[in-house]
């Protein structure tokens, strides 16, 4: 399909003069990274940047590393380079489990997991683990540098914090010292790729230390502290279970659309809660299965 | 055993190394130069509206834009089965994204850009979305014009309603049937729309040179069809048949939406405003789902009366269609349905009506299965909700009533030979009916349905195949057919029929897509038709051509023609078994005799075939007299289903399907027909939904969330079946079998639903969503 309108275009060979050109257009410039969302915004006419600032040349955004006791994600890596990252999936397992269920192969070849978060699409799936995990986000403009908390980082669908001037340079993970386990659920209409109509992350930190987020059932994904409290104080029985299940009626709002209704989502959002924390603990429970 | 070379032998497609090598060319693929100029389409924004101007100034001065198109320049209508269609909307239009007009630039983008500058004018009109509002008293009237539409003779439009159509069937005394019944069950259900969701999307290039000669090459099912109705639609314009060439590259997938007209005929008329360069039309996704055919959507209301025993004594079926905004193609779903929609059993009593029904939404039209999916979601899941009821098997209750060789249908037609029997019993075998599994797990429910199915080709009563068969001078062959091959190894096959009778092996006939200058007359490929239509032309000209190689080795080497055979492309005797004949030395050269001269020439045969025993003359008001039907292919299908109680998904553990295919020409294309068919069934009930807003404007056209399954979601275990009883007019035996695979999946499906849940669902599509939701009212303490 044809873009039937002209842009610009600038492909920065590094983050300085990305940063630079971004200062200069600010508003009238979108950032290229994987294009998945742009591109089809940009053939169906919802967005008509004045100019695409491409920033796949800036190859130090690719990395994925351990920087001390945190992980770092450069904005560049995509679900596919997440997916087959040791580090990612002996560190935070939840997000290698919701990378491995975002869109088709095809698209994860491409789609970046800082691309998902700045789209801000109340579908996404990156949000409820980078949540639970309690993940940084860190910018830079041609004021300097600039990091937001996960918690602050969504405003609204489609919408950060982030100032127009700034380009995301990679979001941070601080891992737990101690034993810890996560799991990831989320609700498709079938086995293949689909967008996400709820999803669940759960993070158990201790017996009795719980961390809940829930995506897709409300502008911005929502991470429980009422519920994690209930878990924290009770662990996990099916007393418990059951009362934190029933807190979820007023913990999530979800909405009718062409994809569910918010009877459906409601519902299994709370099923999916069960299962996501009978898996985190029998994960936490077991020893951690590494790479040979 | 049979004695067959190359029948019954899954001989490699003969097409499949070039579609792998991606030697392939697509009508998107084709190289048409720098002359080749772009168009886009302007789309209509109301459901129903009366256009009162469309401006276009502003579009006419972006650059590089040639010509903009509108309803005054082809004032004209068509249609396959009735005139109901325009090229462009004429003075209202009467769906969501109707065609007004056409930009034609140098670029796609320029044509993009001034087609969203077209302005239109509109006074909107009441606009109704429903079949049963349409019929209802004082509803908006779509087409004020049906009376004056041209029609084939079999279509009862009911001018001055929305009733394009009304097929009717009475047979044998209904009321008295009721009366005689120990138990009538009467209910409703309901079937949606669907779209077809081929992977290539419409495409249509078309050149009108100065010679006055139009070229179309198009993504189609249809080649003959189409040159046809483009003739007579552009006949004002003084074109004729032979002036159109209609060339029909490979097709990524048709089920049906490349069949007729929809697009194609932008291209061909628009062509005639730039002269001398090709012009082209490419569909999206999104306009592949609103903007060519969809499957009909119908409410049907069935009343079935029983004895005790199970016996059928009277049914009743009343389908009311939602056939959309134009039904040239719909009305004969409408009234295929209307004849069969007892579906296979014997019934003595019947009452059908089958109405076609103007909404303001896409037009309906042809979709694999033809309406058969649609009446039998009803029909099957009754059959079992009867038994349940009675306490009589499901299978049984299916052997006691069904049709027979000889029996009569609705219409009064005698049943053709068929394997009905032995596809229920090896199916049920397979499945193991009558063994009760269960999961361990309590939120598991396991369950099984069962499904018979059958339907006949919807044709003319005169479609008609041909076929040119010429030799080379190696004795390769090149096979000129017109069916076209959507995948479903239609050359392959017509390769085989020719290689049997004339021992060339199909690795030395090449069989092509068709272009309507090189190739003889085929109706279209729809219908299931053209294994048996074809396959029967084929065989006709490759009987003509060895006649002709049988009389010409005769007279020149004066042997016995009844002596004569054909063996590893060699003419033998059966009296001189020192006597053989390479067809490569003399099939194009001719025989030399003793004096120098020769005898002979190229061999070409020829041949036809068109049904002589079908007729639609019949009383309208009961369906009995003519012999609509050319035959029908029956079978069953079962499937063994497993459901999350809490989330309602649904996993297909094992599939089972037979079908009475005649004659499996070739085994593994039939298992890909069975296997393709089952995926295409099984996604329009477990995910396939069509949303439209209160405008009419579709909600979902994308695979974003429009649904088909992809290899994930294929089910664990399928078994297709092959059942032979001959068909006697058929080619080898064979009978057509390509749309019948995904007809019975629906109502397999809801009856499986029952067996593990005791949850009957009469509505379409059954996602995960809607039976959790059913599973909850139900039982409200079902743990979350």
């Amino acid at each position: 399909m044809a873009i039937p309108y002209e842009f610009a275009y600038e492909k920065p060979q590094n983050l300085e003069m990305a940063v630079k050109l971004l200062g200069k257009y600010g508003k009238k410039a979108r950032l290229l990274a994987g294009g998945t969302d742009l591109a089809n915004q940009m053939k169906q006419g919802f967005r008509v940047p004045g100019i695409i600032i491409d920033i796949k040349g800036i190859h130090e955004m690719e990395e994925i590393k351990m920087d001390g006791n945190e992980l770092h994600i450069g904005s560049l890596a995509t679900f596919n380079d997440l997916l087959s990252s040791r580090l990612i999936k002996e560190n935070v397992n939840i997000l290698h489990e919701a990378a491995g269920l975002v869109a088709s192969n095809g698209v994860r070849n491409r789609a970046t997991m800082v691309g998902n978060i700045c789209s801000a699409v109340a579908c996404m799936d990156s949000a409820t683990p980078l949540m639970v995990h309690e993940a940084v986000i860190h910018t830079l403009s041609t004021r300097g540098g600039n990091s937001y908390r996960i918690q602050d980082w969504f405003v609204d669908n489609r919408k950060t914090a982030i100032q127009d001037d700034e380009i995301v340079t990679h979001v941070s993970i601080p891992l737990p010292a101690a034993r810890y386990a996560g799991a990831y659920q989320k609700l498709m209409r079938y086995s293949g790729e689909d967008l996400s109509q709820a999803n669940v992350s759960v993070l158990m930190l201790g017996e009795k230390q719980f961390s809940v987020a829930f995506g897709s059932v409300g502008p911005i994904p929502k991470r429980s502290l009422k519920i994690e409290h209930l878990l924290n104080e009770e662990g996990i029985s099916e007393g418990s279970i059951s009362r934190a299940k029933n807190m979820i009626d007023s913990v999530i709002a979800p909405i009718t659309d062409v994809r569910a209704t918010k009877e459906y989502r409601m519902h299994m959002s709370k099923v999916m809660f069960e299962r996501a924390l009978l898996a985190a603990r029998e994960r936490y429970n077991k020893p951690r299965v590494f790479f040979k | 055993m049979d004695a067959f070379q190359y029948i019954g032998k899954s001989v490699v497609k003969v097409d499949g190394r070039e579609k792998v090598s991606g030697a392939a060319l697509f009508t998107e693929d084709i190289e048409f130069g720098s002359d080749l100029l772009y168009a886009e389409v302007v789309e209509g924004s109301h459901a129903h509206a009366m256009i009162n101007s469309i401006d276009i100034s502003e579009a006419m001065k972006v650059p590089e834009v040639l010509s903009i198109v509108t309803g005054k320049d082809f004032p004209y209508n068509f249609g396959l089965y009735m005139n109901d269609r325009y090229i462009f909307a004429q003075d209202r239009i009467r769906f969501f994204g109707e065609q007004i007009a056409v930009v034609i630039a140098r670029t796609p983008q320029a044509a993009k850009k001034a087609a969203q500058l077209v302005r239109v004018n509109y006074t909107p009109l009441p606009k109704v979305l429903n079949p049963l509002d349409a019929i209802a008293a004082g509803a908006e009237i779509i087409h004020p014009d049906l009376g004056q539409y041209a029609h084939v003779p079999w279509f009862f439009p009911e001018a001055g309603t929305n009733i394009a159509h009304h097929r009717k069937i009475r047979k044998g005394e209904v009321d008295k049937g009721f009366e005689d019944a120990d138990y009538i069950l009467e209910d409703t259900y309901e079937v949606p729309r669907y779209s077809h969701c081929a992977i290539e999307y419409h495409a249509a290039v078309a050149k009108y040179d100065h010679s006055g000669r139009l070229t179309v090459w198009a993504s189609s099912q249809s080649p003959n069809t189409q040159r046809n109705l483009f003739a007579k639609a552009l006949a004002p314009l003084g074109i004729r048949h032979n002036d159109i060439r209609v060339i029909a590259p490979h097709v990524g997938g048709g089920f049906g939406s490349k069949a007729g007209v929809t697009m194609e005929i932008m291209a061909a008329a628009i062509a005639i405003k730039v002269q001398g360069h090709p012009v082209k039309i490419m569909w999206n996704r999104e306009r592949e789902f609103y903007n060519t055919y969809q499957r009909l959507g119908v409410v049907a209301k069935l009343k079935i009366g029983v004895k005790k025993d199970g016996t059928i004594t009277a049914l009743k079926h009343d389908l009311y269609w939602d056939a959309g905004a134009y039904v040239e193609y719909a009305a004969n779903v409408v009234n295929a349905v209307g004849l069969s929609a007892i579906g296979p059993y014997n019934i003595r009593n019947v009452s059908i009506d089958s109405y076609c029904i103007y909404t303001n939404l896409p037009p309906g039209g042809p979709y694999r299965g033809f309406g058969y999916s649609e009446f039998l979601f009803g029909l099957e899941s009754h059959i079992t909700r009867i038994a349940s009821h009675l306490g009589i098997d499901a299978v049984e209750m299916r052997k006691k009533n069904m049709i027979k060789e000889g029996d009569l249908t609705a219409y009064g037609a005698h049943m053709n030979p068929n394997g009905l029997s032995e596809a229920i019993t090896k199916v049920a075998k397979e499945i193991q009916w009558n063994k009760k599994d269960r999961s361990s797990d309590p939120n598991l429910a396991v369950g099984k349905g069962f499904a018979l199915f059958w339907k006949a080709p919807a044709m003319p009563p005169n479609a008609s195949s041909s076929c040119f068969l010429k030799f080379n001078e190696d004795a390769s062959i090149n096979l000129l057919v017109s069916g076209v091959d959507i995948g479903q190894g239609f050359l392959t096959v017509m390769a085989q029929i020719a290689a049997e009778i004339l021992t060339v092996p199909t690795s030395k006939i090449r069989t092509e897509n068709p272009d309507t200058d090189r190739n003889p007359y085929e109706w279209q490929t729809v219908a299931s038709h053209v294994t048996w239509g074809c396959g029967n032309a084929v065989r006709n000209a490759a009987i003509d051509a060895r006649d002709q190689i049988f009389s010409l080795v005769s007279r020149s080497k004066f042997l016995p023609i009844e002596d004569l055979f054909l063996e590893d492309e060699k003419v033998k005797c059966k009296t001189q078994p020192s006597f053989e004949l390479r067809l490569r030395d003399f099939i194009i050269q001719g025989i030399q005799m003793g004096d120098g001269t020769f005898r002979g020439g190229p061999i070409i045969g020829r041949g036809i075939f068109m049904p002589e025993f079908t007729s639609t003359n019949a009383d309208p008001d009961t369906s009995q007299g003519g012999h609509p039907n050319v035959h029908y292919t029956v079978g069953a299908a079962a499937v063994t289903i497993q459901i999350d109680k809490q989330t309602g998904r649904m996993n297909i553990l094992k599939v089972v399907e037979a079908v009475d295919v005649g004659k499996a020409i070739n085994p593994d294309l039939i298992k890909g027909q069975i296997i393709g068919g089952l995926l295409q069934g099984i996604s329009t009930v477990l995910y396939e939904e069509m949303k439209f807003d209160h405008r009419g404007k579709m909600l979902n056209p994308n695979f974003t969330d429009y649904k088909i399954p992809t290899a994930l979601d294929i089910p664990d275990e399928i078994v297709p079946i092959i059942i032979e009883v001959n068909q006697p007019d058929g080619p080898f035996g064979a009978r057509g079998m390509g749309e019948h695979p995904m007809i019975p999946v629906a109502p397999m499906i809801a009856n499986a639903i029952e067996d593990a849940l005791g949850i009957r669902i009469k509505s379409m599509p059954i996602t995960a969503e809607k039976l959790c939701l059913e599973i909850l009212k139900t039982n409200p303490k079902t743990p979350q």
